[in-house]
């Protein structure tokens, strides 16, 4: 199948050839990894000071307030409210959760899986970091201009984000930080693509590869086709800012000759919701992988799933108006985006029945991996539940701009992609740094994480439901919100605790990556993919001689497995 | 670069495939590309048929000349490329090289020809903070143009071949690939210039 054989490149010998301007996916996807939990722990820092401010106004935030804010003494003023929520929701979908699932594991797990000794393009997936690299530069440089950084909403709709809104150079700084990120994510798009074409072992069909890699293949060529749609649009709010354009200034074309606002969020969302999608994608694939690997069951009808995986990807381009509903939309045009946008529900919840229909009768393996996929077929369960009231059109103009959403996003992106992240680091830890992350501690980890998430979470949908707005910085100004601060203070702990035990998890992994002496054995989930079947951790070369794949991914329990094993490797001919 | 003990018949296969792999990358770097442009053009579109009079508030439509003379040259240069490639295809190197340095001359005279065009605009009143019409004019045609400086940086990278210092499987690789990049900026600018200045 492979277009060609890749050679084996000589071994890096240097700290810089081996480290920082390394070819080597596998590298690659490891410096994407850190960068992301670098942003993880940046963008949770600043959640954690937003919901201290919305159970605690006016108080203190905890120890390092005083040094944060010293003019209102410790406390966050309302300025900074705004761009701290700007500034975790940006870094949270483009520099944490994005890095980790697509740049980490999109890199680590393709050629491994396919059989590839890299990507088509080494020389394009290390520039692909290093601009990313550059972009992350960027936006943390914006948190110290004058004005600080963008404080109009990761959407950053005009007019918040343009002159009149934010005459600070922090929202320029940030556009310029998402085209330039923009630009990594389409060169490493570009590459998996190709590689995903080209470089897949002899006898590997496309439905022969794992679901991970539909996954990932997916999102890739959503990136390729709607990133450049943002690219244009903040390339346009940029001549807005420092040119003197007036793309997106208020007032109709028609009668003063400006721009239009709505324009932006037309462009955003045609963008937004592709994105949503290009989130989840890689986590779906890899739970519905992993739900097979410790279920110790074929995945239940694995082609429909890869199928309903590339339905909702077409689907996903055309219902970006559900998001747009209140800004005096067409009634013709609200039903059809509402209509759409429920059709989505067909395929999705054939991929839910066949999430169910593996882990059915199962000899299901509790190990951490399982855990938290277990997690994400709970909370995602919840969050895509809940996306249906909001792409009703008539409840949503209720729930609209509410904490509900808040929720449901929430729910989706950062519960379940969030916990698919986990449990890819859990799983594929031995392949990568060549050690296992502690069992026991993992198990910790996952449960007060899923408790404390679901009492985040759910404590948004509830206040959301109560009519709490997003976005405000003391919303118990109005007296019908004061009912809510009991519950906003029970979401403050949950969001501590949950924060907190991250600690457990940091400390499990820089343990098991720079301290553990135990070596993890070559395939100790005995899982069957192409990956397993070479020494832990993967040597720079991935694979001596190319593999020849004569089976497919999910191949357990075979009655007719004769020598003690429930599972066989790709590279073996079905029994 | 074909590996150990291949047949020769085997190594132009191994060839023929790089290039293929190649030339599925480009076609996803064109379609990134496309999407940049349509969405652009999704904007000119919506305040364009949500306008009654246009150019809205009674501005001027921008004279033709300038942005014709620059879609002849760049259809100019689209055509010297394609001469070049298949000039080189049928080994006559001199052709290659002189359609090459042509191609490369229509790219630097269009960006002169566009440089003028911003100019003359300032000149007539036509300032890029007069409106969202004179913000399409300007936007547009430099985003463009920032491409088109791409384009031309694309074509540098192909003076090696013309130098003989590439092998020749290598070199129409580079023409296939570049060419894709250069003939799409001759499309979109002959987009552009129907909707943004003839329309
Ligand atoms: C399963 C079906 C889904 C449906 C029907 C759905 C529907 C919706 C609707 C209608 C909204 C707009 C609400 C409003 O602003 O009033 C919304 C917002 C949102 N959804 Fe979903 N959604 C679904 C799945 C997802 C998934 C899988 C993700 C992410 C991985 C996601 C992420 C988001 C985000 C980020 C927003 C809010 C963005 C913002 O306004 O800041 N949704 N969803
Ligand atoms: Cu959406």
């Amino acid at each position: 199948m492979a277009f060609y054989e890749q050679h084996i490149h000589p071994k890096p010998t240097t700290f810089l050839s081996k480290y920082i301007f390394s070819y080597d996916h596998k590298v690659i996807g490891k410096q994407f990894l850190w960068y992301g939990i670098f942003f993880l722990f940046v963008g949770g820092l600043m959640a954690l000071m937003i919901r201290w401010t919305l159970a605690f106004p006016g108080q203190p935030f905890p120890v390092i307030g005083q040094f944060l804010f010293p003019e209102s003494g410790g406390a966050v003023p309302p300025d900074t409210y705004a761009m701290l929520f700007t500034m975790h929701g940006t870094i949270m979908i483009f520099y944490a959760i994005t890095p980790i699932l697509i740049g980490a594991f999109g890199n680590f797990c393709i050629p491994l899986m396919i059989g590839a000794r890299d990507m088509a393009f080494p020389l394009l997936n290390m520039l692909s970091f290093h601009i990313a690299a550059l972009s992350g530069i960027i936006l943390l440089g914006s948190l110290f201009t004058p004005l600080g950084a963008a404080a109009g909403g990761w959407t950053s709709y005009p007019t918040l984000s343009t002159l009149i809104g934010s005459p600070g150079v922090g929202q320029t700084f940030w556009s310029l930080a998402i085209f330039v990120l923009g630009v990594s994510s389409i060169m490493g798009a570009v590459n998996y693509i190709t590689t995903i074409i080209t470089l897949r072992a002899p006898g590997m069909g496309y439905f022969d590869m794992p679901l991970t890699i539909w996954g990932l293949g997916l999102t890739a060529v959503l990136n390729a086709i709607f990133l450049p749609v943002l690219g244009s649009g903040v390339m346009l709010l940029i001549f807005d800012r420092v040119f003197g354009t007036t793309f997106f200034l208020a007032g109709a074309a028609a009668t003063t000759g400006t721009g239009d606002p709505i324009l932006f969020q037309h462009v955003f969302w045609i963008f937004g919701h592709p994105e949503v999608y290009i989130l989840i994608l890689p986590a779906w694939g890899i739970v519905s992988d992993l739900l097979s690997f410790f279920a110790r069951k074929p995945a239940f009808a694995s082609r429909a799933t890869a199928l309903s995986m590339t339905a909702i990807t077409i689907l996903s381009t055309v219902v970006y108006g559900h998001h747009m509903f209140t800004t005096q939309m067409s009634p013709l045009l609200t039903q059809t985006f509402m209509t759409l946008t429920m059709t989505i529900s067909i395929p999705s919840a054939i991929f839910f029945a066949n999430w169910l229909g593996t882990i059915w009768k199962g000899s299901i393996r509790f190990h951490t991996p399982m855990l938290f996929s277990l997690g994400v077929v709970f909370v995602f369960g919840l969050g895509g539940l809940t996306g249906l009231y909001l792409a009703t059109v008539t409840t949503d103009l209720y729930l609209h701009d509410t904490y509900f959403v808040v929720g449901h996003f929430h729910y989706t992106m950062a519960a379940s992609v969030l916990l698919g992240g986990f449990a890819a680091v859990y799983f594929w830890m031995p392949k990568m740094f060549g050690t296992m992350l502690n069992e026991f501690w993992g198990k910790v980890h996952f449960w007060i994480t899923m408790m404390g998430l679901n009492g985040v979470f759910f404590g948004m949908m509830l206040v959301g439901y109560g009519g709490m707005h997003r976005r405000i910085y003391n919303p118990f100004i109005y007296e019908f919100t004061q009912k809510l601060i009991p519950l906003n203070t029970f979401t403050t702990w949950s969001a501590i605790i949950m924060g907190l035990s991250q600690i457990i998890f940091v400390v499990n992994f820089v343990h098991a990556v720079f301290f553990k002496k135990e070596k993890a054995t070559a395939n100790p989930w005995e899982v069957g993919t192409l990956e397993w079947t070479i020494p832990s951790p993967a040597p720079h070369y991935n694979f001596k001689d190319i593999p020849v794949v004569k089976c497919g991914p999910h191949e357990y329990g075979n009655p007719n497995l004769t020598d003690g094993r429930d599972f066989q490797y790709q590279t073996e001919e079905l029994v | 670069m074909a590996t150990g003990n291949l047949t020769l018949n085997e190594e132009k296969i191994e060839v023929r495939r790089r290039a293929l792999t190649s030339s599925v990358a480009m076609s996803i770097v064109m379609v990134s590309f496309a999407m940049v442009f349509a969405t652009l053009m999704l904007g000119y579109f919506a305040y364009r048929f949500t306008s009654e009079v246009w150019p809205p508030m009674g501005m001027q439509r921008v004279d033709l000349g300038l942005p014709t003379v620059s879609t002849v040259l760049i259809l100019l240069s689209s055509l010297t490329y394609f001469l070049s490639e298949s000039s080189f295809l049928q080994k006559n190197s001199k052709k290659f090289k002189a359609y090459f340095w042509l191609t490369f001359a229509l790219g630097i005279v269009f960006m002169a020809v566009q440089s003028w065009l911003w100019f003359s605009l300032k000149k007539n009143g036509l300032f890029v903070g007069s409106g969202v019409f004179a913000s399409m004019i300007y936007g547009f045609t430099w985003i463009h143009a920032a491409h088109v400086v791409g384009g031309i940086v694309a074509l540098l990278c192909l003076i090696p071949s013309v130098r003989n210092k590439r092998e020749e499987v290598s070199t129409s690789l580079w023409l296939k690939n570049i060419g894709m990049y250069w003939h799409f900026l001759g499309i979109v600018w002959v987009i552009m210039y129907f909707s943004l200045f003839v329309y």
